[in-house]
């Protein structure tokens, strides 16, 4: 028996534990085990996949002698399986010469034991011959003090530096070792980054709702991650070429290789590095200040019809396209549409046929036009609000009939002298059935109404043109609020009688409004919603909702739970993370996210989450094409388009088949029967782009987005959702920001033309006179989504880093504005007038969905 | 799709092999490739060897290849992580490149450095202002690190 020496071992941190739980977290602690007699024991880390204990223990070992470091969940310490999370073996000997000393920093992934339970991280260890210093105690004494963790783990980065070179060499047996360790121990040594599969589990999982919605970097779940990050060599992820991070930040590379940061102390993410002088109450401060930002956004934000009460009539420009005319009477426009004529209740005042839409657009109408219709009446409610008596018709309404006069007048000049009711019938002709239960009457002024006695209700509208007004004018005027107006007034969108309570904590706000949301039935979920959080006082009149899906939206969408995560295109718009099926209920999950999403929208709330355009698409059950992978890969889309444009033969050697990373595990999956036999040529490109593209956006997550509609329908019906376009769908689930112009103005660049420009001043002046809609829609059109980020236009990310908003001079007088949403910048042809330069923009903004440009 | 690709790369180069440099998988990964480049002579990197380590995304040729130094190097164009400023590793790939080709352009990098769009400005600095002195720090780390 060789003599002993003493041996200073320190368990500092693990790293990426395995997540047991969806909600909750472990309290992670170590035992160390030499030769199976000595034991230590580290304190208990509460509640982290990252735990960090930084303590040490001398233990007398001998060159063979065998270190265990075993990591269990002290919450579950009792149970059969004691919480297991991991464990590594070193020959001690396989790792340090005893004999001559020294000091190693060692990186390990964790292993299973016997039984079949996952483990996942990796646990980072340091041997030390030199047993003379002071042991460091744990990271619970360190927190107040920080220099004792601070100096110990610089110094494990010291140590790092000098072995680049080795490592670099070593390098190579770095995949291998994952899965051998005891046979190349010193190849993981310092390799911090080969972490194998770095699954669901990967702990930005501990971002909290506070962090910065644009920050929170996604928890990686693909394989990538299986490999080591460019740039966590050469420096430890504790520091980089700026020097240290502060304490407990910790820097790492996502999926796509981008660097961002976790903030260890309040288990949050970011993508910006934070400033050494920064210490803790001021980033909390920040990121709470960050929260507020973007709360009032979120509140800030509306749809057209709710804009009823604004005074926008005065702001429109009157004299513009009928476009902007049509949707300044929105003022009036939301009761005036959707209200109908409701029969005259006894005493007189109208019955609102119990009509949500009618009740929220209370105080719609406005001011008064001129002289009523002969005939007509103007009355008011006990309540003071002004409704209309049609004597000829022996009806009320709410509806201003001079309103409704102004609207038809409209439609009758653009149908050249011809009268409301030919515009009218002309439409009806070739409209086919009315929906079932629906009936078309005419007043005895001959008149078309439509009565719908499922709700026994009647409308001027008819039920089957989402703007049965428009239709003298080109069809592809997208008219947003008239589709709201529709989509609102169905039955199917009415609320229930009764009430739908919930319940939730703010601090569990994800796995609460799981339990009371999936518990209910959809029609439950249909009666006004009535929520409440947990020792907080407060009712229900909207505010609290509103905070509900804003609070709720960060998290279920927060890429921590690796259900969606950010797509490559810019730091924000989600995607379905294909590999979410590393949680095994996770099919479940995203039934519920539909379900809130329908929530959300049937309850007229707004959600904080801006999904990529492909998936709105799906929802809308529309193809998905080549054009739409530029939100979501812009590099993968110019490659495709590359090989579409060029010849292939002898350069691209693809076959009809993908490989697809499964957490380590590369995949061939056929695009179509036996496609990894059949060869892609000249001839059949097209046809795999298009398969490709069907795969990579939609195929691949197929099993994910069933679930998650089968959710979102139970409470939208999708033949009403299809109303609504993409870039509409958007806006309806996010809803419409109110867009600072000055910021976006003064985060503004110019190619070939300059701020002083004519044109650029005619661009800004209209970008003015538009409303919120029409603003969000240029952002679509420009920048792939309404989102604005939270701290302004100065953080617009593009596909390659941040991108701010640019105007370029390109194109011909005559040809409408082009846009690059991966560069977030238009194409804005020298205009000759003001005028011209508002048609062509409004024209590029409102049709460019589904229809070419140019 | 990659895999073939890959394969073919492979083969490729085995039959033709680029003059100063040499690339083949890293044990049975046939994603994770590790390279070898000889400093070029008219360099200061000359007498070096320095390793390279390249991933290959899977849907690689529609991606292009992640390519980093492992070994140390003291380039405008490279920082201490090894990370390579090269156009066509980022928005300039095209499928149509190949890891041979992507090699010898980080050959000509090495000869001829773009000090204007630099990783770290500092050698950037030094490279413009004082290039004997560049060439001194490049030669020294060449044979300290890749030699």
């Amino acid at each position: 028996m060789p003599r002993t020496t003493k041996l200073r071992l320190t368990v500092i941190a693990a790293d990426q534990l395995y997540k047991r739980d969806v909600f909750r977290l472990p309290d992670p602690f170590a035992v160390v085990l030499v030769d199976g007699g000595q034991t230590r024991t580290t304190s208990v880390i509460k509640k982290t996949l990252n735990p960090y204990w930084n303590e040490s223990f001398d233990v007398d070992v001998t060159p063979s002698s065998i270190i265990v470091v075993q990591i269990f969940d002290h919450k579950k310490f009792k149970k059969k399986d004691q919480g297991f999370l991991g464990v590594i073996n070193i020959r001690v000997g396989d790792v340090l010469n005893l004999a001559q000393g020294g000091d190693e920093m060692i990186t390990k992934d964790l292993r299973k034991a016997n039984d079949s339970l996952v483990v996942n991280g990796k646990i980072i260890l340091n041997l030390s011959t030199n047993t003379a210093g002071r042991r460091a105690t744990g990271a619970s004494s360190a927190a107040g003090s920080t220099a004792p963790s601070t100096a110990s783990v610089s110094a494990a980065a010291r140590t790092n530096l000098p072995d680049i070179s080795s490592l670099s060499v070593d390098n190579s047996s770095v995949r291998s070792s994952s899965t051998s360790h005891s046979a190349t121990p010193s190849a993981t040594t310092n390799s911090t980054s080969t972490s194998a599969l770095n699954g669901a589990n990967n702990t930005t999982g501990t971002t909290t709702t506070t962090g910065p919605p644009a920050g929170a970097p996604t928890a990686t779940t693909t394989s990538t991650a299986a490999r080591p990050a460019p740039n966590s060599r050469g420096f430890s992820s504790f520091e980089d070429q700026f020097g240290r991070l502060p304490t407990g930040w910790e820097r790492r590379t996502d999926n796509l290789g981008r660097t961002y940061y976790v903030d260890h102390n309040n288990r949050s993410t970011t993508w910006t590095r934070p400033a050494n002088s920064q210490n803790e109450s001021e980033s909390r401060q920040a990121r709470q200040n960050n929260t507020n930002l973007e709360r009032q956004r979120h509140q800030n934000r509306t749809l057209p019809e709710e804009r009823a009460q604004s005074p926008t009539l005065g702001s429109h420009n009157r004299t513009g396209s009928g476009a902007t005319a049509g949707s300044s009477s929105g003022a009036a426009g939301g009761g005036a549409a959707a209200g109908g004529v409701a029969a005259t209740s006894p005493g007189g005042t109208p019955r609102s046929a119990s009509d949500a839409v009618a009740m929220t657009m209370s105080g719609a109408t406005t001011p008064a036009l001129g002289e009523l219709p002969v005939g007509w009446e103007q009355r008011f409610t006990p309540e003071g609000r002004p409704y209309f008596v049609d004597h000829n018709t022996r009806t009320t309404t709410w509806v201003d009939p001079r309103r409704q006069q102004y609207i038809r007048m409209y439609g009758g000049t653009n149908a050249a002298g011809g009268t409301n009711t030919t515009v009218q019938q002309m439409s009806v002709s070739h409209l086919g059935p009315l929906p079932s239960g629906w009936e078309m009457r005419l007043t005895n002024t001959a008149r078309v109404y439509f009565v719908d006695h499922n709700t026994k209700t009647t409308t001027w509208e008819d039920p089957r043109l989402p703007s049965s007004l428009d239709q003298s004018v080109p069809q592809y005027k997208r008219d947003f609020r008239r589709k709201l107006i529709y989509f609102r007034s169905q039955p199917a969108l009415r609320i229930l009688p009764g009430q739908c309570h919930i319940k939730v904590r703010r601090d569990h706000i994800f796995e609460d409004s799981y339990q009371e949301i999936m518990r209910q039935t959809p029609q439950d979920l249909q009666k006004r919603l009535m929520i409440k959080f947990d020792g907080e006082e407060g009712l229900d009149y909207g505010g609290v909702s509103r905070e509900f899906f804003f609070l709720l939206s960060h998290e279920m969408f927060n890429p921590f739970y690796c259900l969606f995560e950010y797509s490559a295109h810019d730091n924000y718009t989600l995607q379905i993370n294909p590999h979410s099926g590393i949680n095994p209920e996770h099919l479940n999950y995203f039934k519920f996210i539909g379900r809130c999403v329908g929530l959300a929208i049937f309850h007229r709330r707004f959600l904080d989450a801006f999904f990529i355009g492909a998936f709105y698409k799906m929802i809308l059950k529309k193809k998905v094409m080549l054009e739409d992978m530029e939100g979501v890969d812009a590099d993968y889309h110019r490659n495709l388009e590359w090989a579409l444009d060029n010849d292939i033969t002898d350069v691209l050697d693809l076959t009809f088949s993908v490989e697809d990373d499964q957490f380590g595990e590369i995949v061939t999956i056929d695009l179509k029967p036996d496609g990894r036999n059949i060869e892609v040529t000249n001839d059949n490109k097209i046809e795999y782009v298009e398969l490709v593209t069907e795969w990579r956006i939609s195929k691949r997550v197929e099993e994910q987005f069933q679930a998650f509609v089968s959710g979102f329908y139970e409470l939208i019906p999708q033949e009403l959702v299809n109303v609504f376009d993409e870039r509409e769908l958007e806006l309806l689930i996010g809803g419409i920001a109110d867009i600072d112009v000055d910021d976006w103005k003064k985060h503004t660049d110019y190619r070939g033309y300059s701020e002083s420009d004519e044109v650029i001043k005619w661009f800004w002046q209209c970008i003015r006179s538009w409303d919120s809609e029409q603003k969000s829609r240029l952002l679509q059109f420009t920048t792939g989504t309404s989102r604005i980020p939270v701290n302004g236009f100065k953080d617009l990310q593009g596909s390659d880093g941040p991108r701010r908003f640019t105007i370029e001079k390109a194109g011909e007088a005559q040809h409408l504005p082009k846009s690059h949403t991966c560069f977030n910048r238009v194409d804005l042809p020298p205009y000759k007038n003001y005028e011209d330069l508002v048609k062509k923009l409004s024209m590029a903004v409102e049709e460019t969905v589904g229809f070419g440009q140019e | 799709m990659a895999l073939k690709r890959i394969n073919k790369e492979l083969s490729d180069l085995g039959r033709d092999p680029p003059s100063s440099c040499s690339a083949g998988p890293v044990g049975q990964d046939l994603f994770h490739w590790q390279a070898t480049i000889m400093g070029p002579s008219d360099s200061p990197y000359s007498g070096g060897v320095f390793f390279l380590s390249i991933h290959f995304p899977t849907d690689y040729p529609f991606k292009p290849p992640k390519v980093t130094f492992t070994t140390r190097i003291y380039h405008p164009n490279v920082n201490t992580n090894g990370s390579i400023c090269l156009d066509i590793l980022k928005e300039n790939w095209s499928p149509a490149l190949t890891i041979s080709k992507v090699l010898l352009s980080i050959c000509s990098m090495l000869t001829d450095p773009n000090p204007d769009d630099p990783l770290v400005p500092d050698i950037g600095h030094l490279y413009k202002n004082d290039r004997a002195r560049y060439d001194a720090t490049a030669k020294e780390w060449t044979k300290k690190y890749a030699v």
